[in-house]
């Protein structure tokens, strides 16, 4: 018995079932006072309540959405609002930090001083201060009827009005998917074409590609437009409000704008990290190729580097997923903040919480799971030496 | 067979005065060289001592500060159309290969014929793989730079340069980050380019290499070129302090 005990192995294994076996126990007296209290207070534990109307509204919402519709309707708006500000921010993010991100490896050094102090500035600054801040800002903006107006857009303290398309909602989400395969299809054509096609012709391919999809979207928008309505829909002042257009209302704005700001200060760290581990000798060896210092960028320089930062860009990417969850701050209805109002309304803590558990983790892993196929689809292969 | 396919037009690299700081640092100081077509050249000397950054500057990899530099005829200066023309016409071969990491061998080698010499990629590949038959890997042409060995690298690094049809290759201690047993299969290749009439610089501590094929060996300390002279000469009948000294170390008395 002492001698099995003093076997490396049967430790381990003994070890990870004393630790299992605590959490569980542990995890099961909480679930079952939980259950009592909530017993002894009248709540009724379970899932049924998903089935039941809500008698309360969201301010934001791509799906359509009224006070009748049930709960699991509501957290569906929820999570679709939750990835439509995601994926907006963080590709507003992705934007930022690479402008930056580029400016503090450029040789400028003024270029590296204004990278430098972006970041030195907004990386400080917690999220949650520069969410008020520009909600505050845009909140200030002028009235409906003292709009600031450019290019059709209108800008006042009840959002940012934008012309858009008067289209079916099937259209619309057709176009959409097109508009996404205009960016995927160029990847993919890449890839397919890398072997067998001249590097030139490649990108030529690509690029036809992409307008043919762009092409797509735009044909589609017009079939599915709606009869006996201009197609563009101009917003308008109407009495003291503003009528058509596509509203995005200061709630989002704010936060779309903070999270871009915010997450570019951290992925323009990375961005400049990836360039930095780019070997000095591949570049030289491009340019004594007499390479053009643009093809050396673009052939070279920015394949690796991007190779290099996409691990980390990816647990940036979650990271700021989870930042989503500050529209509660200004009034957005986010999942996090149906969560939290769910509760509010029907006592369901603990099964809210759990939805909103579930549902972020849902929404991470199949993040990571995206990057991940993506680093493996375009990890270098076999050992890097190091030059 | 050496094919002196010399043209008219003067010496393949003529290099007069040449200066180079790093900051406050003088790195070259008055280097004059003269390199004829075909001629093969082996630069030796002591760590620091300036080979790499002359040769370096050879193809503008290294800006210099004084003196001049004419490749082919053209002279190195702040001429993009001039660096570019001579970057065309002159090869190099790194000491840790820098193959491209994220393309096929083949890619490596068809990348610069098609992008700059806009050679179609057919016989781009075609010329490709007669060089890496001529390198001694022919059957590696679809692998990645990283799944090969370090002497295969450097022969895909010594047919990528190839490639380009260059009239003047640039060796930087081809070798010197090798394994000994995969130094000789770099070297062979080098000696059957010397017996083409490539014309060659080569920084390289492989005396034996030196003693086979140089025409000249330069032997540079401090940033300055101290003695040039035939292999033979040079290795027997040096009456410099500081080459005698360096020769006693690299060939191990
Ligand atoms: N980028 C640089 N910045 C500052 N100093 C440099 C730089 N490159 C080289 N030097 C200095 O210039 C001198 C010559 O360097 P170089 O690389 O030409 O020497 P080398 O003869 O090739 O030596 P090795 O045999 O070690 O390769 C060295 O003292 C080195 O420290
Ligand atoms: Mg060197």
């Amino acid at each position: 018995m002492v001698s099995l005990l003093r076997n490396q192995k049967v430790r381990n294994a003994l070890l990870q079932v004393l630790y299992v076996g605590s959490l569980a126990a542990l995890v099961l007296a909480g679930i079952v006072i939980a259950r009592r209290n909530l017993a002894d207070q009248g709540i009724t534990s379970g899932f049924d309540f998903l089935y039941k109307s809500t008698g309360w509204d969201v301010n934001f919402s791509l799906l359509p959405a009224t006070a009748n519709d049930p709960y699991w309707w509501f957290f569906l708006i929820g999570i679709i609002n939750t990835l439509f500000l995601g994926t907006i921010g963080l590709m507003l993010a992705t934007l930022v930090g690479t402008i930056v991100g580029l400016a503090r490896t450029s040789s400028n050094e003024l270029a590296q001083l204004l990278g430098r102090t972006y970041v030195d500035i907004f990386r400080n600054i917690p999220l949650i201060l520069q969410v008020f801040f520009w909600y505050a800002l845009i909140t200030h903006l002028p009235t409906p009827r003292a709009a600031h107006e450019a290019f059709g857009m209108l800008l006042t303290s009840r959002g940012l009005y934008i012309p858009f398309p008067n289209v079916g909602g099937v259209a619309l989400a057709l176009a959409i998917l097109a508009v996404i395969a205009a960016i995927a299809l160029p990847v993919w054509l890449g890839r397919t074409s890398r072997l067998s096609q001249p590097f030139g012709e490649r990108s030529a391919i690509q690029l036809i590609g992409a307008a043919a999809a762009l092409a797509c979207a735009v044909l589609i928008l017009i079939i599915g437009r709606l009869p006996d309505e201009p197609f563009i829909d101009f917003p308008a002042l109407q009495g003291l409000n503003l009528r058509g257009g596509l509203r995005i209302p200061p709630e989002f704005s704010a936060l779309a704008i903070a999270i871009a700001i915010y997450g570019g200060s951290y992925i323009a760290e990375i961005v400049r990290g990836g360039f930095k581990a780019v070997g000095k000798g591949q570049m030289e060896a491009a340019l004594s190729l007499g390479l053009s210092p643009w093809r050396v960028f673009t052939l070279v320089r920015l394949p690796l580097a991007l190779r290099a930062m996409l691990p980390i860009l990816a647990n940036q990417y979650v990271w700021l997923m989870k930042a989503t969850t500050m529209g509660i701050a200004v009034g957005f209805t986010d999942f996090f903040m149906i969560v939290a109002l769910t509760i509010n309304h029907s006592g369901q803590t603990l099964e809210a919480i759990g939805i909103l558990m579930a549902g972020f983790l849902a929404i991470n892993l199949s993040l990571a799971a995206i990057f991940n196929r993506i680093n493996k689809a375009i990890a270098l292969k076999g050992n890097q030496l190091r030059g | 067979m050496t094919s002196t396919s010399s043209k008219p037009g003067g010496p393949a690299v003529h290099i007069e005065n040449l200066d180079k700081y790093y900051g406050t640092f003088h790195a070259l100081r008055k280097v004059s060289l003269s390199v004829e077509r075909s001629e093969r050249i082996v630069v030796c000397g002591p760590s620091g001592s300036g080979k790499s950054t002359m040769i370096r500057c050879i193809n503008r990899l290294e800006q210099h500060n004084g003196g001049k530099i004419t490749v082919l005829g053209t002279e190195l200066n702040d001429d993009v159309a001039n660096i570019d023309g001579i970057r065309r016409e002159v090869g190099m071969v790194f000491q840790h290969f820098n193959l491209f990491p994220h393309m096929t061998v083949l890619e490596n080698l068809t990348i610069a014929p098609v992008i700059v010499r806009k050679v179609a990629r057919a016989e781009a590949e075609a010329t490709a793989r007669r060089y890496l038959e001529k390198v001694r890997i022919p059957e590696q042409a679809m692998k990645f730079p990283g799944q090969l060995s370090g002497g295969q690298q450097q022969r895909v690094a010594i047919a990528r340069a190839l490639c380009m049809q260059p009239q003047i290759m640039l060796f930087d201690e081809p070798t010197s980050a090798l394994d000994p047993e995969m130094i000789s299969e770099v070297l062979d290749v080098m000696v059957t380019l010397a017996s083409e009439g490539m014309t060659m610089i080569c920084v390289t501590h492989e005396m034996g290499f030196a003693r086979r094929v140089a025409d000249r060996v330069i032997f540079m300390d401090g940033g300055e070129i101290v003695e040039e002279a035939p292999p033979e000469e040079f290795f027997t009948a040096s009456r410099n302090e500081r080459t005698r000294q360096f020769l006693s170390q690299v060939l191990g008395h």
